[in-house]
């Protein structure tokens, strides 16, 4: 081999180096995109569920309770409203009483009683309605701690600082180690989170009011947007004279897709509440303004999945003398339906998430009573999430992440039904 | 025998926006027979077929001027019910286009929505005739509830005719049936074609002239949007009177 030879067989080698370099180093840049990504992801996911694990859980304990029938039913009927009147929350105090003989004074039975919930009264109420032969008997039931002896226990409250900082005193700090070692208090999955409304008391407060709150507003939502939504892509599609106002109705759609959602908050208050007087706070009015929202999105969707039916199928259709609305109905729309619905569902988990819009149409309120109808007032998930986080107390934070995970579990049945669907009917024919 | 005129053309004029792809077309199709056009590509033919049934409708920028009759009846008519029109003149396409459905409910779609069935039972009798004149009947009789994309090229071509024939029609339009299929399917369907003739009128397109030689009884020279020269189809392929067709039949172009 001669030496020009030699030297271009070198440089050959060093470029194929280079190239090679080169690849390598734009793999690499891929792959730490990714694993950044779904590190932030993790982080962000991982401190929620950290946060919201102990939201789910909830410390009882259990006390022997003597249901004086003298005191609780005097007449004997076993009538339900007498029943229901009686002071249970004298039975709770004596219940401590039997249990803690020794404390004396008013404001030490104070913070005795200050440990169990104030909703105990109220369950051992449910309880004797349930089972009227508790009456006349002394049971050991199991009752809810107060928000602050359950932050102890799942230590959250630092024994180390001194006392005054504390919301537990040394003394109640005592107490509950006491039932500790004697193995009254145990530590259950927390199912009042999804059977109870709001509450002030952070112990009693559940999701179920804005649970069904949600369901409402997206029913409402979903009955105005989808069939709007399909309609208007399918006239744009199929029947509408291609010309200026056509494009010009395109255009707006596209833009109306990426106004920011607040603005149609704006709107539902301008619109809906001050014009028209609809019930503020209620799923109705919610509904419409999500419903806006999503419009734009469904038709986008519905809109590319009817353009991407085979124009053949529709020559076949009119062929055999299929009227335009029959080739639309019967042909055109059962093949876009999948795609249709992958873009309302993802329309659909954008809205469930909303919080701006409906705060903006009053959703800000306190509303304990689960709502009947889409008319009640009524709060959604993320509102409620936001009135939540808004609250000091450390109780919260484990509610509003617990309520913060329900939400991204929805979402992500949500998405994921899409996805499913999407794949399941990619190409029938 | 002297065959009835079934579909006349007068003074057809096409234009696609302002480009114009058929120029004055004089053209007599005969009941009972089959009718072919042949022409090099972009000559016309094919619009001229869709013409016939007006799916140019559906073409936003096309205008047609002229007279195109059916039994006599101008069916360019501002009153003519376009569908109904499309149910006695049937369509089958270059790719056979079956609907996503099974292969019952491919031929029983345009009778139920024409209402040519009076109950189950005879919406069972029209399918099975359908089927077995399109030749397709012994193939398929115990899979109906199968999906009729699942045939192959050939019988997805059949069931093309017979969902076509299903709805009863008077005339089957045929835009080079054969063109995507091998050659066994081809000689198939050709022979189906004589068949048909019994009770519909066949107009096909085609590239190929030794089909258009083997099954039409007519035939129609297209150029440039021209009829060139029209006759019987011996006579066309034997002794033709224009040079262009002499040129094309041999092969000098297209």
């Amino acid at each position: 081999m001669t030496e020009p030879d030699r030297r271009a067989q070198r440089a050959a080698k060093r470029r194929l180096r280079k190239r090679h370099a080169a690849e390598r180093r734009f793999r690499a840049y891929g792959a730490i995109a990714v694993t950044t990504g779904i590190l932030a992801l993790v982080l962000l996911l991982g401190s929620t569920v950290a946060t919201a694990i102990p939201g789910f859980t909830h410390h009882v304990v259990e006390l022997p309770f003597h249901f004086d029938e003298m005191r609780i039913d005097p007449s004997g009927n076993r009538d339900p409203g007498e029943i229901g009147r009686a002071d249970y929350a004298r039975v709770v105090k004596e219940a401590l009483r039997s249990v803690f003989p020794d404390v004396r004074g008013r404001r030490d039975q104070r913070a005795l009683r200050s440990l169990v919930s104030s909703g105990a009264a109220f369950d051992l109420r449910d309880r004797v309605l349930a089972d009227p032969s508790l009456l006349g008997t002394t049971t050991v039931l199991a009752v809810p701690l107060a928000d602050d002896a359950d932050l102890m226990l799942k230590g959250a409250i630092d024994r180390t600082v001194p006392e005054s900082d504390r919301r537990v005193s040394d003394q109640q700090i005592a107490w509950i180690d006491r039932w500790v070692a004697e193995g009254r208090i145990d530590r259950v999955f927390w199912t009042r989170f999804f059977t109870s409304g709001d509450s002030r008391e952070p112990e009693l407060a559940g999701i179920r009011g804005a649970l069904v709150g949600t369901f409402w507003t997206l029913l409402v939502t979903l009955a105005l947007s989808f069939p709007a939504g399909v309609a208007a892509a399918v006239y744009l599609e199929e029947f509408a004279p291609r010309g200026r106002f056509t494009s010009f109705v395109e255009v707006n759609i596209n833009n109306l897709a990426a106004v920011p959602s607040i603005v149609f908050g704006l709107l539902g208050l301008a619109v809906f509440l001050g014009f028209f007087g609809m019930p503020r706070s209620s799923p109705l009015v919610g509904g419409l303004v999500l419903a806006l929202m999503t419009l734009p999105t469904v038709i986008i969707a519905s809109r590319s999945a009817i353009r991407a039916v085979p124009p053949s199928i529709r020559e076949a259709a009119m062929g055999i003398g299929s009227s335009p609305l029959q080739v639309v109905m019967h042909h055109v729309l059962p093949l876009a339906m999948p795609g249709i619905l992958t873009g309302t569902i993802i329309g659909m988990a954008r809205a469930l998430g909303e919080t701006a819009p409906l705060l903006l149409i009053g959703m800000v309120a306190f509303i304990v009573d689960v709502p009947g109808g889409p008319t009640d007032a009524a709060t959604a998930l993320p509102v409620q999430i936001f009135l939540w986080a808004d609250s000091p107390e450390r109780a919260w934070v484990y509610k509003t992440s617990a309520a913060i995970l329900v939400l991204l579990v929805f979402l992500v049945a949500m998405n994921l039904t899409a996805v499913l669907l999407r794949n399941r009917f990619e190409r029938r024919w | 025998m002297q065959y009835l005129t079934k579909i006349t053309a007068r003074d057809l004029n096409v234009y696609y926006g302002g480009k114009q792809a058929l120029f004055d077309v004089n053209l007599d199709i005969h009941g009972h027979q089959i009718t072919s056009l042949i022409g090099p590509s972009g000559c016309g033919k094919s619009t001229f077929l869709r013409c016939i049934n007006r799916m140019n409708d559906v073409v936003p920028t096309c205008r047609v001027e002229g007279k195109v009759t059916l039994d006599g009846d101008d069916i360019y008519r501002s009153d003519i019910d376009v569908v109904q029109l499309r149910a006695r003149i049937g369509m089958v396409f270059q790719k056979p286009n079956p609907f996503p459905k099974s292969i019952y409910d491919n031929v029983a779609y345009g009778p139920r929505i024409h209402g040519l069935a009076a109950d189950a039972t005879g919406l069972d009798e029209i399918v099975v005739t359908s089927l077995a004149r399109a030749g397709l009947f012994d193939e398929v009789k115990d899979r109906l509830d199968d999906p009729g994309t699942g045939l192959s090229g050939g019988q997805q071509q059949r069931l093309c005719i017979a969902r076509a024939i299903a709805v009863q029609p008077e005339v089957i339009l045929m835009d080079e049936p054969c063109s995507a299929l091998d050659p066994i399917a081809t000689a198939r369907i050709e022979g189906l074609m004589g068949e048909l003739t019994e009770n519909y009128t066949l107009v096909i397109v085609t590239h190929s002239m030794q089909q258009a030689a083997r099954v039409s009884a007519r035939t129609a020279f297209f150029h440039l949007g021209v009829v060139v020269e029209e006759g019987e189809t011996a006579k066309i392929f034997t002794d033709p009177a224009e040079d262009r067709t002499r040129d094309y039949i041999t092969g000098r172009f297209g």
